[in-house]
Parts: C-alpha cells; sequence; structure tokens
C-alpha cells in the first residue's frame, strides 16, 4: 500500500521536528513562488503561475519527455458532458497530485502516476460545466460538489470528514471553483445565471466547515452600491457568481475576486445603472469579508462577460516609483492594471478589438455603447461572443515584465429574445461568426501587445469559449496548448516555439511545474488525461 | 411572456418529447424545413435542461391544464407569467423550486398565506392543485432552460436599401447572384440563420457545431516540389491532405514547408470589420424576399 511513503513523510516530520503531522502547513502557502509543492489552484497567491524552477530551459527543452500519463476514468456517463475534461489544475504535495473532476476528486502518485484513491459524489443536480480542483489545509482538502455541497476529505485517506451545503442546487446555483484557503478561512465561491439569484462569496472555517461571514455581490438598499441600481427588486435578481479562485496579497491582508455578469443576463431593462458590484474586481478583508475597494471592469453588462478572470498581483516600478500592482485581462477584451493598495486606475487598453463600449471614463472604467446591448434584430459586435478570453489561467513572468494571455478574436450577433417587462434568467443567446485563438504577450506598462502567435488551424474559424491556460518559468519558458491538441513550450520573450507534443486532447487546464527527488516536472491536463513531462525520465 | 410566445415553446418542448435525444441528424438541404428546425430546437432543449441539470422536465399537457387555472386565479397578483405584479416572483421562490409534483406549492394555494395577504384557494381540488403546480413548473423551465428560447421577429431592416448594399457598398454582387447561388436562399433559410451566414457562410448555429466544407490546399516542400489535394488536417506543426489520387501525405512544417490554404472567405472576413447594424438588417431584409 502507500506505507512506504508514510514512512517517510513521518520520518521528515521529525526530522524537522514538526509538532503536528500534517501533508500542508498552512504557512507554506504565504511561500511566494515555491518550488517543491503547488499547494493552491495558481501555485502561490500571487495568481502569477510564475515558476523560479530552471532546470527545463531554452536550449534543453526540446529534450522534455513523457515521464507517465494517467487516465480519469470515471465509472458511469456524466451527466450533459461527452468528453470529460480537467479544468482542475493538480495540487502537489508532498510526492501526491490531488485533481478534479466535475463530481469526482482523485488521488495519484505523482512519481509514478499510480492511483492512491479516487472519491465519486452523486450529484442531485448541478451544472457539470468543470471543476477547477481542491483546496488543501494541513491534511484536509476541500471539494465544491456541482449541487452546492463543499466536502471535506481526509486527504491520505479520501474519506470524507464533513459536508457542508454552501448554494441551492434548485435555485440554479452550481459550484465548480476550488476553494481557496487563506490562514484559518475556506473561500469558497459560487456559480449560476439560469435562473436570477444574488452571488456571494462565503468563508468557513477549515476544521469544521462553520460559516464564519458571507459577502453579498449585491448591496442591501441604502448600502454603497445601491445607488447603481434601480430598486430593490432589480437588486435581488442579482448576479454577479464568484466562480473562480482569487488571490491574495499577505502583507495588505486584503483578498481580490473577480465578480461575474449581473442577471437576468441579457435582458437588462430593469435593471439600468451600472450593477455594483458585478462584474467587477473586489478587494475583501479575509478575516471579515467587508469590502475594501471595487473596480468595476464591465458596468451594466449584457453579454454574459463575467468579470471573474484571474487577478494577477506583481511589484514593479512605474515612472520611478514602486507600485503594488494588480493586472487582468478581462473577458470584455480590456487589459486592466490597478494600484492594488486602493484600486486606483493606471491602465485600461483592449487587447482585443471591440465594439460594445465608448472608451473609459475618468475612472478607468469602460463606458458601454448602449446600441451595443442585445437586441431583438441582432446587435452586431467586433468582438467574440464568448468575450476577448475566459476563465483559463493566464500568467505573468517578472522575468519579462510581459502578462501572457490566450486572447480570442472574432465577430458575432447578441440577439435579445426576452422582450417581456419583467425579464428573467439569460433572455437572449449569442450568435458567434468567426473567431481565432491567439497567445498574446502584454506589457503592463503600455497595455501594447509586444508578440502574438494566431495558432494555424485548418479552418480559420475556431469554435469554444474555453481554452488552455499559461505557465511562465524563471528559464524564459512559455508553457501553454493550441486548439489542435499540442501542448507548446514557447520562448517568452519572443514568442518562438521551441517544443512541442502532440495529447489526445487540447490542453484544459493550467499547467504547472515542480521540483521531486531533484527533477523539474511539467503537468498538463488535457481532456480526462494528465500528462507528466521532465528531461531525462527516471525509470529503473 | 405572452401567451402566444408560450404556446410556441410548448410545442418546442413536445417536439422534444415526440424526439428521443441521440437520434441522427440529417443534413441535407430538404432537411432545413420548419418539422427539421423544431426537431432539432426539441433536441437542443433537452440536451440543454440537462446539462444544466434542471431536474424533472414538466408535463406540458398538465402545464397546459394548470395554465387555465393559472390565469384567472393567480395572474392578477403574480403576474400572467408568474413574474410577480403586486405578489411576487414565483420563478426564484423556493416554494416553487423546491417542489417536485405539488406537495410544497399544493398547501400554500390551498391555505393561502394571510399574514402576506394571500387568499385561500380551498376550493381547489387535489387535481387542479397538481396541473398548477406542473404550470408553475413549466414557467420555471421556459426561463432557467435556455435552449428553449425562440428568436423573435428580427426582420426590422429595409429590403429596398439591402437591396442597394448587396448591389453597391457590401460588394456581395462580386461573388454571389441572386438567381444563382442565392436563388430562393429566403426560402432555404431562417432570417437568423440567413443573417449569420450573410456575414461569413460558415458561422454556426449558436450552440452545436457545423459542418466544415472540405478547402484545398496546396503544400511546397523544402525543395520545391508541390502537393495538392483536399485538407485533413493542419496546424503549427502538421498539415495533411488527400490527393486527386486519394492518396494519404502527411508533413511536417519546418522552415521553408510552406502550406497554402484555398481560402474563399477571405473577404468575407475583410468585410467583417466595416459592417453597421443596419447594412446587416437591411441585407437580411432583403435576402430573404429571395423566396
Amino acid at each position: 500500500m502507500k506505507s512506504p511513503r508514510f514512512m517517510f513523510l513521518s520520518l521528515l516530520v521529525l526530522l524537522h521536528g514538526a509538532s503536528v503531522a500534517q501533508l500542508l502547513d498552512p504557512h507554506k502557502l504565504l511561500e511566494a513562488e515555491p518550488t517543491d509543492t503547488w499547494p493552491t489552484y495558481n501555485g502561490d497567491y500571487s495568481g502569477r503561475r510564475f515558476s523560479p524552477l530552471t532546470q527545463i530551459q531554452t536550449s534543453n527543452v526540446s529534450g522534455l519527455a513523457l515521464a507517465w500519463m494517467y487516465r480519469a476514468r470515471v465509472p458511469r456517463p456524466m451527466r450533459g458532458i461527452t468528453n470529460p475534461e480537467i479544468k482542475s489544475t493538480p495540487l502537489m504535495v508532498k510526492g501526491v497530485l490531488y485533481f478534479t473532476l466535475p463530481d469526482h476528486v482523485f488521488a495519484v502518485d505523482a512519481r509514478t502516476g499510480h492511483e492512491l484513491w479516487h472519491y465519486e459524489w452523486f450529484d442531485q443536480g448541478g451544472h457539470l460545466v468543470g471543476n477547477r480542483g481542491v483546496g488543501m489545509y494541513g491534511d484536509w482538502l476541500y471539494f465544491m460538489a456541482p449541487d452546492g455541497w463543499c466536502i471535506s476529505l481526509d486527504a491520505p485517506t479520501g474519506k470524507e470528514r464533513w459536508r457542508k451545503k454552501v448554494a441551492d442546487e434548485k435555485m440554479q446555483y452550481f459550484t465548480t471553483m476550488a476553494p481557496m484557503v487563506v490562514g484559518h478561512h475556506i473561500l469558497i465561491g459560487v456559480g449560476g445565471d439560469a435562473i436570477d439569484v444574488p452571488g456571494y462569496l462565503e468563508a468557513r472555517d477549515p476544521e469544521t466547515g462553520e460559516l464564519q461571514w458571507r459577502w453579498y455581490t449585491e448591496p442591501r438598499k441604502g448600502d454603497p452600491g445601491s445607488e447603481t441600481w434601480p430598486n430593490q427588486a432589480a437588486m435581488e435578481h442579482g448576479g454577479g457568481m464568484t466562480w473562480l479562485p482569487g488571490t491574495y496579497d499577505k502583507d495588505l491582508n486584503l483578498l481580490y475576486w473577480g465578480t461575474g455578469n449581473p442577471n437576468p443576463v441579457m435582458g437588462s431593462h430593469g435593471r439600468e445603472g451600472a450593477n455594483l458590484w458585478t462584474c467587477a474586481i473586489v478587494a475583501l478583508n479575509p478575516d471579515t469579508g467587508k469590502l475594501v475597494w471595487a473596480f468595476q471592469g464591465s458596468p451594466h453588462d449584457t453579454h454574459d462577460w463575467d468579470n471573474v478572470e484571474t487577478p494577477v498581483l506583481f511589484d514593479a516600478t512605474i515612472d520611478g516609483k514602486p507600485r503594488k500592482l494588480l493586472a487582468q485581462a478581462a473577458r470584455n477584451g480590456y487589459f486592466f492594471v490597478l494600484d492594488r493598495r486602493n484600486g486606483n486606475n493606471i491602465l485600461s487598453k483592449p487587447f482585443v478589438p471591440l465594439n460594445w463600449s465608448k472608451g473609459v471614463d475618468a475612472s478607468g472604467q469602460p463606458i458601454p455603447d448602449q446600441r451595443k446591448e442585445p437586441s431583438v434584430d441582432g446587435s452586431y459586435l467586433t468582438i467574440n461572443w464568448g468575450g476577448g478570453t475566459n476563465w483559463m489561467p493566464p500568467s505573468f513572468s517578472p522575468r519579462t515584465g510581459l502578462f501572457y494571455v490566450n486572447a480570442t478574436l472574432g465577430y458575432s450577433l447578441v440577439y435579445l429574445t426576452d422582450t417581456s417587462e419583467r425579464p428573467e434568467g439569460y433572455g437572449g443567446f449569442g450568435q458567434p461568426l468567426w473567431s481565432q485563438h491567439v497567445l498574446e504577450a502584454i506589457d503592463y506598462r503600455t497595455g501594447n501587445v509586444k508578440w502574438s502567435h494566431a495558432y494555424t488551424t485548418a479552418d480559420g474559424t475556431q469554435g469554444g469559449n474555453s481554452g488552455p491556460g499559461i505557465l511562465t518559468t524563471a528559464a524564459n519558458l512559455l508553457f501553454t496548448g493550441d486548439y489542435n491538441g499540442n501542448l507548446i513550450a514557447f520562448n517568452a520573450t519572443n514568442g518562438d516555439i521551441l517544443w512541442h507534443f502532440p495529447a489526445l486532447h487540447s490542453l484544459s487546464n493550467g499547467p504547472e511545474t515542480y521540483l521531486l527527488d531533484g527533477q523539474q516536472y511539467l503537468v498538463a491536463g488535457a481532456g480526462d488525461t494528465l500528462y507528466v513531462f521532465c528531461l531525462v525520465p527516471r525509470r529503473p | 411572456m405572452h401567451i402566444s410566445t408560450r404556446s410556441v415553446l410548448v410545442t418546442i418542448l413536445v417536439m422534444a418529447i415526440a424526439n428521443a435525444p441521440g437520434q441522427s441528424q440529417s443534413h441535407g438541404s430538404d432537411e432545413n424545413g420548419s418539422a427539421s428546425r423544431q426537431k432539432q430546437e426539441g433536441e437542443r432543449a433537452l440536451r440543454t435542461r440537462e446539462f444544466l441539470g434542471l431536474g424533472r422536465q414538466p408535463d406540458v399537457q398538465l402545464a397546459g391544464d394548470g395554465e387555465k387555472i393559472y390565469g384567472p386565479t393567480c395572474g392578477f397578483c403574480h403576474g400572467t407569467d408568474a413574474r410577480g405584479a403586486q405578489g411576487p416572483d414565483l420563478l426564484r421562490s423556493p416554494v416553487v423550486l423546491d417542489d417536485d409534483h405539488g406537495e410544497l406549492m399544493g398547501p400554500v394555494i390551498q391555505n393561502g398565506r394571510p399574514d402576506k395577504g394571500m387568499p385561500a384557494f380551498s376550493s381547489l381540488s387535489e387535481a387542479q392543485l397538481r396541473a398548477l403546480a406542473e404550470f408553475l413548473h413549466m414557467q420555471v423551465e421556459l426561463t432557467a432552460n435556455r435552449g428553449t428560447y425562440q428568436v423573435r421577429n428580427i426582420l426590422t431592416g429595409n429590403a429596398k436599401a439591402g437591396e442597394t448594399y448587396f448591389k453597391g457598398e457590401g460588394k456581395c454582387y462580386t461573388c454571389h447572384s441572386v438567381t444563382g447561388d442565392l436563388a430562393h436562399i429566403g426560402s432555404k433559410l431562417t432570417p437568423v440563420d440567413l443573417q449569420a451566414v450573410e456575414l461569413y457562410p460558415e458561422a454556426r448555429s449558436y450552440d452545436f457545431g457545423g459542418r466544415h466544407p472540405t478547402r484545398q490546399v496546396t503544400v511546397t516542400l523544402a525543395d520545391g516540389t508541390k502537393l495538392s489535394g483536399s485538407l485533413k488536417h493542419l496546424d503549427d506543426f502538421y498539415v495533411s491532405l488527400e490527393d486527386d489520387q486519394g492518396q494519404y501525405h502527411s508533413i511536417t512544417i519546418t522552415k521553408g514547408v510552406k502550406a497554402v490554404v484555398d481560402d474563399k472567405l477571405a473577404f468575407h472576413r475583410e468585410m467583417l470589420a466595416h459592417y453597421t447594424d443596419n447594412q446587416i438588417h437591411d441585407l437580411t431584409a432583403y435576402l430573404v424576399t429571395l423566396k
């Protein structure tokens, strides 16, 4: 069984004199760019997905070879899903990878790819669109079932510790995110857009699962932000889902989170105004859930452009002054750079062509063009219907100073179908016309695209809103994938392709890297399979 | 939502039930008729509800019975579409959403909520309560299941202006003919599909993948040799094709290897950057007249 590994771990604990034997010391999460573990969805709290590891370099990356593969087989068909995709970024802690599919958690030996355990949940509803993975605290894992259950598992055994209901699937909430552990809090966001329900983010106790606080995306009557809604009823329609993990600055003790689109999604008559705090980046105190500041990337959104994309944190010097920055490539096509102490805007610039906005206001927030809201006869957008990007993780390399995003160029028509006095639900649809996926390297100082790579394809039209995530390393490498099943390594400075590997499915998660037994590994999830690479696979 | 729309949507659901999902779809040109379209929409509705995890599918007949009771009994307070008026919006009511077959809604309707000003409807029979509950489940379905949404009348444009655009600024005439390739296009396609393909002929319907016509490719190898045929695969690394003899070729793209795909849609893509909403709506209004 697993005894040799556990003996080794016990020995390690003894040697280090730790008082409690636990797999993941929560303090490890505070480490910037850890190399011997991948302890959280983004690898660390900054959301940069940048690794200081340099064993794999531009000069030797062409020698990357498969160490092992693991196919996540599910024992029965997944409701409404033909081909399950690993969208989770596995955690790698003490030689074990923990990752998920909707309704499933897997623990796999990181050295061999052997399955240690598999946990299956039988849902009573909820959307199986994806699952982003688990959160970890000590020996405990946290997993969101699609029907609103937060489940804590014992990491060594995969046995359930407890389950807590955090959202009602019959109200059409669904839950997909990787719970995020900050201090003594598990942070959990929710999804939903079939029925109009309010979004919220909550914190729970890692030991017991008890609720610590809940922050609602919509203000209450009289609260700041309520002036951006016509009335209480409109606010209660809600929206502003919190479905992707955020980032955290331990020095400022601020949690940064993106919120989704307001409801009704496309039928916006009845919710005139900016609709705060939907489609925004919000900074919250993780201990109280109190809002500290907000920047709204998509005021009065009518296009389903959730503003949940990772708020990436880094420090840099601007105009001779050191600044604490936050950058986001938003689904609405804008690249934003903010001062993360106060949310003040430094830069707002489209990274793809778009015509839905008339520019930005004094605070750097885009001004929507009412004529480009969904209409009965179709409004023409010079941007992809799914947006300029989506949830797939971007990356920032402090080495190159570039922000990398898998973007989509495109054109679309947006139609309104719900013309009733009281719209509810989605209320319309989008018609994609043509789109092209492009990897972009954006200079955060100017918002200019320093280099880009349009993925070559047979037909020039590529559908889909989901896509490959990005990892960068201190060795000037960028790992991602195209939409034709190729995993690709680029030179991060100039976009030259250095290596590729044809997988059975396109990259469906954010790739990750870590050191194990002195060997640097690269892990990529593509479809239902994990691919693990290193330079010289060590086989006895 | 007006009754007429609802009737259309109910039809879609009836079609959804009549046509089990997974049945093969024919792609013949004669399949653009309304029956085929309704069948596809029915399948779309079923697939969407399965994907969203919407639970039990409401019974169309029973909901229809319930509608007759709902109007005079409940509509005044809760709105004809149950989205609220004086009384609350029922689509987001936990009593409705947590209910399965009227077991939660029934007692509330029968006993009323005197504290909140809702009268008791004690004279309704069990069967009537059951039907009423089903009507409300159908209202939820028609909102939550976006696979049931119906395009409205999109024809707002000016056909005459569209014709002028077709023959002038739009440059459509340079490749297309209203008596040739576009003859009877207004009978073959619905306005919303027409509006998509007039802008980009390979635009897909909004949720299901379309077919891709074969394209011709010419690959020039490093030594100057040329291979031509129908394109099978192309990415940053490989190109493959089938030549006139049916022979398959797979070529690694290295320095000096060039793959040129015969691209008939380049002009369409160029035009995409220039359209205005009015031009699009006018053009659609014109093309639908080509019956």
